[in-house]
Formats: structure tokens, C-alpha cells, sequence
């Protein structure tokens, strides 16, 4: 799936704008700064510095560390389920994700939010540094939110409220190595958690986001009769977990034991219809007593939804794709560098099937161009229409 | 949007998502009109054109939506973008516009869209509705709220009222009444709190009662309960006591009070007297608050910034005193107030010149009380007022009808005043009716008030005065020198007459400072031209030193005794024939 770019920029100048990667496994977090900063360090007029560390590391300290290495650059970022290069995805590792130059401006914000009421707010103020950027021809706002706080999908609402339909969004909920206890943020040097920072990046050349997931409806379309926040009721007027559980025809133990459940959900996403697309919601819970499933973000209620099905192959195809399809939507010019926002259970799907390394390989994507993301709790990506919050999913960010 | 057959029952079931449940919640619920049709933009509009809320524009591109509002156009160009706009009308010409980029909405998602308007109207009405029901019930409560507060609390102090005091007194007794504790009580009453209102004011009055009241509750705690009775009466009681627990608090409240506050300015400091009672059984609150009050009182008529504990008798002088006061009204009603006159000699040639008036009370039980027996509760129950205006009606009265008198010869007439008349409005009026109607002469009129009822409420007493004067009344000061002796007082009242008092009188040829006093006394008020009447005179030699001074007149036991009407008559029968022979002296 490609999403349209604003027309390219024909005055703009390769020259003026850089972005490099850097990563680094060593435990020591001064020496994994210092080689994950060494391709950035000599770079002029650093923009913004995205941080995805391992919760295996300090967190406070790599963020200290590299704020003081960078300057006055802007620097957010997050705790990952693992980061990503081309050829090479990591576990436990640190990986730095910078942009600079003439051609590039930033400027970030940070909301706080908290699990009773949830992210919109914290999304919302985080947004507000879109109000302070002076914009050139091709502006985003970048997200990192905490994914373990409420429904998702506030985080995109509380970013929409301000950036509107101009502005794509696009970023990713930040993890914790699959703990699923709690995820770190990081702004300008503080470590925070419950929370959103945000990156408003404009450029004097396109940028484009490729959205791919390579999942299928199995199911006929269902409506959404009863759904609340993260809990999805009922579909068709029938109980979810019952109709999840019915069409998958589900083995007995999936039926009574949430670990069970927990495992054979993980390649069995539902489906959002959207005009031109299918967004995806990862189940990860269900209630046997209330006959309901647990979602990472809402699937609204009036909304059509599918039962998905996809296997290791297809899902392989949508990593592969999806930089392609980023980099199609840039009007001809070509990707200086790639962020790429991958669902960390895609990661198991794909490291189960021994095809994990074969994702990120990327033929499509240049040998000039620059790769590296993470792996998340939930992708965003929003250029028209409504959602954007996807999960299950990969995304890129393509700059030339 | 793919199409599904919807039954009505699957519909309102969707529907229900897009109710707006609480005032916080229509920008959440507005998001998911938007996400339902896969939307770009969501807006409410007011009829007047207002945006109520509008996701998805940046503030320029809202005023073209707002154009194409006004102009209820179906699609808008932005950014060279076609938005497809749908309008579902809302309440009072009110819209929620939907916009999306490129695709126009189906036949199903515009009856969607406008269900979704509707049950969105529905449920802001009913919020609405309920907001103002709940504002409506907050006003009520708040106000049953303000009508308890106003009911038990005082608005002054902010302590409990009486009203709160007696229930809380009430149900403590009660619980006392069943055994479990031994309850107290302190009367506190602020001695001379209406000297504060008569010299600083009320307002300073009231900030010092605010003051006292923060004082006290200071003494708060989970077995004490403090509140203000009224006007300068607080109560404190406690739970759980003894008498040993109850004096040992009085005494403490009594040192924190007495202490000197600054209130506007000014630095006050009075003390308090307090009455301390506990408990009997079957003590009703207000029997346990007449016990503490009585004790306040007994103190405060002995000295007052200290307590005293209720006493069984105090209750018996309380009784008694009540009985007296029912009396004194009753034998007002029942002319049982008599006068009794005591001669007023000449000091030059010892003729009767006049007579003072004398209340007595010809009780039908105890015979004929003198005004010791009766006059201080007369004072506390109000009732000088009416003991004077008796006396001064009965005197003139009976002066007149003297036979002697009718013949041309008239004595004067002292009558004493007390500060509660000198201050009464109708003071005048009272007079003037009584000298019209007995046809006593004014200028034979002297009425005795005592210094301290002079300076009490100096301007209402000299307005009677000066119109006492006008009508031809003269004014004397009783027992000079034991008050104010203030001279300028002499000279703004245009006082008439001195009458020395007796104290001083009692020690002529015995202390040479009453000698040197009465001496002073006398000679200051010649050279003022006023004349004298030397009290209390009971011996010869008292006489000559008088006569010897220089002093106008003499009025004592020595020359007579007070005596009831025919008496009198005839005590002044006899000396008006010597007062022919002699010349009238001037009184």
C-alpha cells in the first residue's frame, strides 16, 4: 500500500540534508553510545537524534549520555522489543537514528499522561511543538508513545486534534523487550514513562510513509456492535471471544487457557475496514467470563471488522514491500534514509519461521540509503482518512 | 464502507457509541463519527457559525469551512483537495459536518452519518438536561446547606449557635442519662462588653467577639464542644469531667482572654467572668445552662473576671430575686409604690424649704420597704424607669393636694432619676404631663441624678436636660464626689444643685480630709452659683460645721426622717408659719 506524498521539491539539495544510523550491542553504555554515536558525531548541524535502546540498558544514563554527545540537537526516543537494521535485527541492542542539515528542522515536545485517563492529552501537548516549527515545504510529526498506557489509538486522536489532515503522522508505541510491564520515553534527556514525545520534522524535500502488514480477512465483514476502549464486546451481536474462537476453530485449550490464548492470537489479528485498506489491531487477551477480547487499541464500535489470517510468507512480503512503497510515494526522488516501525509480533512470527533476518534484508531499498527502526507495540501512520493506528503492521518513513 | 444487513435492533446497538455521555466527551465521540466513515474532518457548527469543535483543519483552513458552512456547500477545495462534505443536522439549527478527501459519501454512510448526528443531539439534550438538573439540585443543596449553616451556625463567630448548642447539649445529656458520662458546662460572659459597643463602637464590639471566639476554639477537642449563646455569652461543654477538670479550663479561657488584643487598631483587654456547672440527673440542657449561668452571675456581681462553681442557694436567690421582680411589677400596677418625703432644712434660719421624695413600697405581706429592699432588681428588670416616673407622679401629686400649698405656699420638691430615665426619650413628655396635670410648679421641680448616669450617654442626657430647663426644672447632682466630680460637666448641664454626699458629711469634725472635701465643695459651688445640700446630716455638730461653711442646706436624720404624706404636710405646716415670720428662703 502506498500513501501519496506531497510533490517533490525541486529546489531542494541533497547536500543539505543527512541521515545516518548507528547502532551498538556492547553492554557498556558508554562504549555503546560511543560506537552507535561515532557515524553521527562528525556530522554538522544535527537535527533530531532518535534514540531505541533496549530496556536491558540504563536507560537514564544512554539518554544522558547522548543528549551530552549531541549538543543542542533535539533528542527523543524510546525502550524498543528489539531495534533494526537492514540485514540485521537486534535484540538487547542500542541504535541511534539522527537526521541534520540545512534542509531539515525540528522541534520536539512531551506529554505525560497516566493510565486512568489514558494518552490523548499527553499525545495532544506533545503535538503542540508542530506550533513552533517553522515549516518548509514537507512537514511530519513523529511519535513515540507509551504503548502499555490505554487505547493506542488516543495517541493518534491527541496528535490529530493539532497536526489535522495536513500533516501526516507517523511513529510507533515503544516496548519492553515483551515484558509487557512497562515502556521508558525518552526528551531531551529525561527518561519518562505514561508518555508521548513527539518530533515535528519539516524538510526542503519530500518524505513518504509505506504502510504493509501482509495479513488477508478470513472472515466475512462483521460489524462492530459493542466494543469499549480495549475491549471488543461483540461482533454482529455475538459475542467476540465466541466468534474469534469459532472461526478460527480454535483447539480446546485456546478455549479456557489465556496462555494458550495468548500465543495462538499472536498470528491472529482483526481486521478494521477502512475505505482503501484494512488497519490492524493486535489481540492479546481474552475474558472467558465476559466473553470478550483484549485489543491493543480500539476497534471502534460501528466500525467493519474481519478476522485476519496471514502466515510467515505474506507477512515476510509486507516487510520487504513496505520501504518500496514509502519510497514510490516520494515523487521520483530518491530515500536518503529509512525509518522502519515493525510489530514485535511479526518479529516472533517471522524469527519462529527462521525468516527473520530475510525481512529485513530490503532489495528494494538502495545501498546508499540508510535503514534502521524498531520493533514496537504498535505502529502509526496516518496520511488520510481516519485511524492510523495500526498494530501487526510494519511502516517506514522514507526521506530523501 | 462495505455494506451489512443491519437490523434496527444492530443499529441502535451502534448507535450507542456515539452518545455523548459526559460534557467532556463530545470531542471523543466526534473522532469516531470520522473514523466510521474513514473521514478526514469532523466539526460541530453553531447556527451563529461558530466552530463548537473541528478535528482535522489547522486554524486558516477552518475559515474556509466556515465559508462553506455559511453557504452549505457539498464539497470544499483544499490545498487543491476535494473534501466531500456531509451535514447532519443537529439541535437548533446547529450541524456536524464530516469532510473526506476524494470519495463522496454512499446512500448508507450519509444515513449513517445523519443517525449518528441525531443520537448525538439526543444525548448532548439529555446531558444538558441533566447538567441543569444536577445544577439545579447542587442549588438546592447547597442552599438546605446554607439553611443548616445559618441554623446552627453563628455567622459572627462561626462558632455553633445556640440553637446547636442546646441539641448537642441535649443529646449529650441524654447520653448521659444513661450512665456513661459526667457532662459540664462554662458559662462565659465578657464583663463590660457594652462599655466596647458604647466607647470603640460595634464594629469593634463585633471584631472582639470574633476574637474572643477564635480564642476559644482553641479549646476545642473531641470532649469539648464551644459555641456562642448570644450576644456576649459563649458556652463550652465538656464531656467526660469533674468539677477539679471543669475549674482548671475556666481558669485557663479566663487567663487567654484577659490578655491585651489589638482589634482595630486599638488595644482592648477586658476580662470575662464564667460560671461552671456540672450535671445533675435528669437535668433538662437548659436547667444545666441556668446553673452555669447563675453561677456567672453571682461571680460578676462579686468580681468579676474569675468563675465560681453553681451553688444550690444560688439557685434560691435566683428564685427569690424572680419572685421580687414579679412583685415590684405588681405593686407598680397596684399603686403599692408610695412617696415618703425627707425635709430639707435651711441652713441659715432651719426652716423646711422642701422635701425630697422617697420610694417606699407599702408591701401587703412585709409592711414598708425601703428602696435597699427592692431597688436593685427594680434596676435589673428595667424597671427604674416606671419607680420613677411613680414617685415623681405620686409626689406631685400629693404636694399640690396639700391644703397648705393651696393656700400659696409651696415647698420644693427633690425627686432622684435614675440614668435609665435621664436617657428615656419620653422623659419630657412624662414630666411635662405630670406637672400639667397636678399643677405642680417646674421651677419648685428639682430632679437629682448621680454623676456616673450624667456621663453614661452624655448626649441623650443633656438633650433631656436642656429641655428639662426649659421647662423650667432644675437640675441637682446626688452624692457629689464620689463620682466623676467632673466640673465641666457642672458647667455644661447648668446644674442647679449640689447635694454633698453623705460619706463625706459623716466625717465633718472627725477627718480632716472630709473637713478640707465638704469645705471645697462648698466654696466651688458659690463661686459657680450653686448651692449646696449637705446629706446624711445626723449630728449637731455636722450642723454647726455646715452652717459654719457657708452650706445652703441640710437634709439628715438630725432634722427629720422621711415621713408619709400627712406627716409631711404637717411637718411643713408648722415651719411655713416660722418661714412667714422669717422670710422664704430661696431653694
Amino acid at each position: 500500500m502506498t500513501i501519496t506524498a506531497p510533490a517533490p521539491d525541486a529546489v531542494s539539495s541533497a547536500a543539505d540534508r543527512w541521515i545516518v544510523v548507528g547502532s551498538s550491542t556492547n553492554p557498556e553504555p558508554e562504549l555503546a553510545v560511543r560506537e552507535a554515536l561515532a557515524t553521527i558525531v562528525d556530522r554538522a548541524d544535527p537535527k533530531l537524534t532518535i534514540i531505541f535502546c533496549s530496556p536491558a540498558y540504563n536507560l537514564a544514563e544512554i539518554s544522558r549520555l547522548v543528549q551530552a554527545t549531541v549538543g543542542a540537537g533535539e533528542v527523543i526516543g524510546c525502550s524498543t522489543a528489539g531495534e533494526l537494521l537492514r540485514n540485521n535485527p537486534m535484540t538487547g541492542g542500542l541504535l541511534i537514528w539522527a537526521l541534520g542539515g540545512n534542509g531539515f528542522a525540528v522541534t520536539t515536545g512531551v506529554g505525560l499522561g497516566d493510565p486512568a485517563t489514558g494518552l490523548r492529552d499527553a499525545a495532544n501537548t506533545a503535538a503542540q511543538c508542530l506550533r513552533q516549527l517553522e515549516r518548509k515545504e514537507h512537514t511530519l510529526l513523529f511519535l513515540l508513545a507509551d504503548g502499555l498506557c490505554g487505547d493506542q489509538m488516543e495517541v493518534v486522536r491527541g496528535a490529530y486534534d493539532v497536526s489535522g489532515a495536513g500533516v501526516p503522522l507517523m511513529g510507533g508505541c515503544a516496548g519492553d523487550d515483551m515484558a509487557l510491564q512497562a515502556t521508558q520515553q525518552i526528551h531531551s534527556g529525561e527518561l519518562l514513562t505514561h508518555a508521548v514525545v513527539a518530533a515535528a520534522i519539516t524538510s526542503n524535500a519530500p518524505m513518504a510513509i509505506g504502510i504493509a502488514h501482509g495479513w488477508e480477512p478470513l472472515s466475512e465483514a462483521m460489524l462492530v456492535t459493542g466494543s469499549r476502549g480495549t475491549t471488543l464486546e461483540t461482533l454482529d451481536d455475538r459475542p467476540a471471544l465466541d466468534v474469534y474462537l469459532d472461526t478460527y476453530a480454535a483447539p480446546a485449550e485456546v478455549r479456557n487457557d489465556p496462555a494458550a490464548f495468548f500465543d495462538f492470537a499472536h498470528t491472529r489479528p482483526v481486521g478494521i475496514a477502512r475505505r482503501n485498506r484494512t488497519e490492524i489491531r493486535y489481540v492479546y487477551g481474552a475474558d472467558y467470563e465476559q466473553r470478550t477480547l483484549t485489543i491493543f487499541a480500539e476497534v471502534p464500535q460501528g466500525a467493519m471488522a474481519y478476522l485476519m489470517q496471514g502466515n510467515s510468507d505474506s507477512v515476510l512480503h509486507a516487510t520487504s514491500e513496505v520501504c518500496a512503497l514509502a519510497e514510490q510515494a516520494l515523487g521520483g526522488q530518491p530515500a536518503k534514509g529509512f525509518m522502519l516501525l515493525e510489530c514485535v509480533a511479526r518479529k516472533s512470527l517471522l524469527s519462529k519461521a527462521g525468516l527473520l533476518e530475510e525481512s529485513l534484508r530490503l532489495p528494494s531499498v538502495g545501498p546508499d540509503a540508510t535503514v534502521g527502526g524498531f520493533y514496537t507495540y504498535g505502529e502509526i501512520a496516518r496520511t488520510e482518512g481516519s485511524g492510523g493506528l495500526h498494530n501487526q503492521t510494519v511502516v517506514a518513513l522514507a526521506l530523501a | 464502507m462495505s455494506t451489512a444487513p443491519w437490523s434496527l435492533h444492530v443499529l441502535s446497538e451502534v448507535l450507542a457509541a456515539f452518545t455523548v455521555q459526559s460534557p467532556t466527551a463530545l470531542r471523543d465521540v466526534v473522532s469516531r463519527v470520522a473514523e466510521a466513515v474513514d473521514a478526514e474532518i469532523t466539526a460541530i457548527v453553531r447556527q451563529q457559525g461558530a466552530f463548537e469543535l473541528c478535528v482535522g483543519l489547522e486554524d486558516q483552513e477552518k475559515c474556509l469551512l466556515a465559508a462553506a458552512v455559511a453557504e452549505r456547500l457539498p464539497v470544499l477545495s483544499l490545498g487543491g483537495v476535494l473534501l466531500h462534505l456531509y451535514w447532519a443536522p443537529l439541535d437548533g439549527g446547529d450541524v456536524m459536518v464530516v469532510g473526506r478527501f476524494k470519495e463522496d459519501y454512499t446512500l448508507e454512510e450519509r444515513a449513517l452519518l445523519r443517525a449518528m448526528g441525531r443520537s448525538i443531539q439526543l444525548s448532548t439534550q439529555m446531558l444538558a438536561a441533566l447538567k441543569a438538573e444536577q445544577e439545579a439540585l447542587g442549588a438546592e443543596k447547597e442552599a438546605k446547606n446554607l439553611a443548616i449553616r445559618e441554623a446552627t451556625i453563628d455567622p459572627l463567630t462561626g462558632l455553633p449557635n445556640r440553637r446547636c448548642l442546646l441539641a448537642h447539649l441535649g443529646a449529650r445529656l441524654a447520653v448521659r442519662s444513661e450512665g456513661r458520662e459526667q457532662l459540664g458546662l462554662l458559662f462565659i460572659d465578657l464583663d463590660r462588653f457594652k462599655h466596647i459597643n458604647d466607647v470603640y463602637g460595634h464594629s469593634t464590639g463585633d471584631a472582639y467577639l470574633q476574637a474572643v471566639g477564635a480564642a476559644l476554639a482553641h479549646v476545642r477537642d473531641h470532649d469539648t464542644f464551644v459555641g456562642r449563646l448570644a450576644g456576649d455569652e459563649f458556652i463550652v461543654i465538656v464531656d467526660g469531667t469533674d468539677l477539679r477538670l471543669l475549674t482548671d479550663l475556666a481558669e485557663r479561657i479566663l487567663k487567654r482572654l484577659d490578655q491585651p488584643w489589638t482589634i482595630g487598631g486599638r488595644v482592648l483587654q477586658y476580662s470575662a467572668s464564667i460560671g461552671v456547672a456540672l450535671a445533675d440527673p435528669g437535668d433538662r440542657p437548659q436547667d444545666l445552662l441556668d446553673k452555669a449561668d447563675l453561677a456567672m452571675y453571682s461571680i460578676k456581681q462579686q468580681a468579676p473576671g474569675r468563675h465560681a462553681c453553681f451553688q444550690p442557694y444560688m439557685l434560691d436567690q435566683a428564685r427569690r430575686k424572680a419572685d421580687l421582680e414579679t412583685e415590684i411589677r405588681s405593686a407598680l400596677r397596684h399603686d403599692e409604690v408610695i412617696s415618703f418625703f425627707q425635709p430639707i432644712i435651711s441652713a441659715a434660719h432651719g426652716g423646711v424649704v422642701g422635701f425630697e421624695g422617697l420610694a417606699r413600697w407599702l408591701h401587703p405581706g412585709r409592711g414598708l420597704l425601703a428602696p435597699e429592699d427592692f431597688i436593685e432588681v427594680a434596676e435589673e428588670a428595667g424597671l427604674l424607669r416606671d419607680l420613677d416616673a411613680r414617685i415623681l407622679h405620686d409626689a406631685c401629686f400629693r404636694l399640690t393636694g396639700w391644703q397648705c400649698v393651696q393656700q400659696g405656699f409651696s415647698p420644693r420638691l427633690s425627686i432622684n432619676l435614675s440614668a435609665a430615665s435621664l436617657q428615656d426619650p419620653v422623659l419630657i413628655e412624662r414630666v411635662a404631663d405630670t406637672l400639667a396635670a397636678s399643677g405642680f410648679e417646674a421651677r419648685n421641680l428639682l430632679l437629682e441624678v448621680t454623676e456616673t448616669s450624667l456621663v453614661r450617654d452624655v448626649e441623650r442626657a443633656q438633650q433631656n436636660i436642656v429641655n428639662l430647663k426649659k421647662l423650667g426644672v432644675k437640675l441637682a447632682v446626688d452624692d457629689f464626689g464620689t463620682g466623676y466630680s467632673s466640673l465641666r460637666y457642672l458647667r455644661q448641664f447648668s446644674v442647679g444643685m449640689l447635694k454633698i454626699d453623705r460619706s463625706f458629711v459623716s466625717g465633718l469634725g472627725l477627718n480632716h480630709d472630709d473637713d478640707v472635701i465638704v469645705e471645697t465643695i462648698i466654696r466651688m459651688a458659690a463661686s459657680l452659683g450653686i448651692q449646696v445640700v449637705a446629706e446624711g446630716v445626723e449630728t449637731a455638730g455636722q450642723q454647726a460645721i455646715l452652717c459654719g461653711l457657708g452650706c445652703d442646706f441640710l437634709q439628715g436624720y438630725l432634722l427629720g426622717q422621711p415621713l408619709d404624706s400627712p406627716m409631711s404636710e404637717l411637718l411643713f405646716a408648722r415651719s411655713e408659719r416660722r418661714l412667714l415670720q422669717l422670710g422664704n428662703d430661696a431653694f
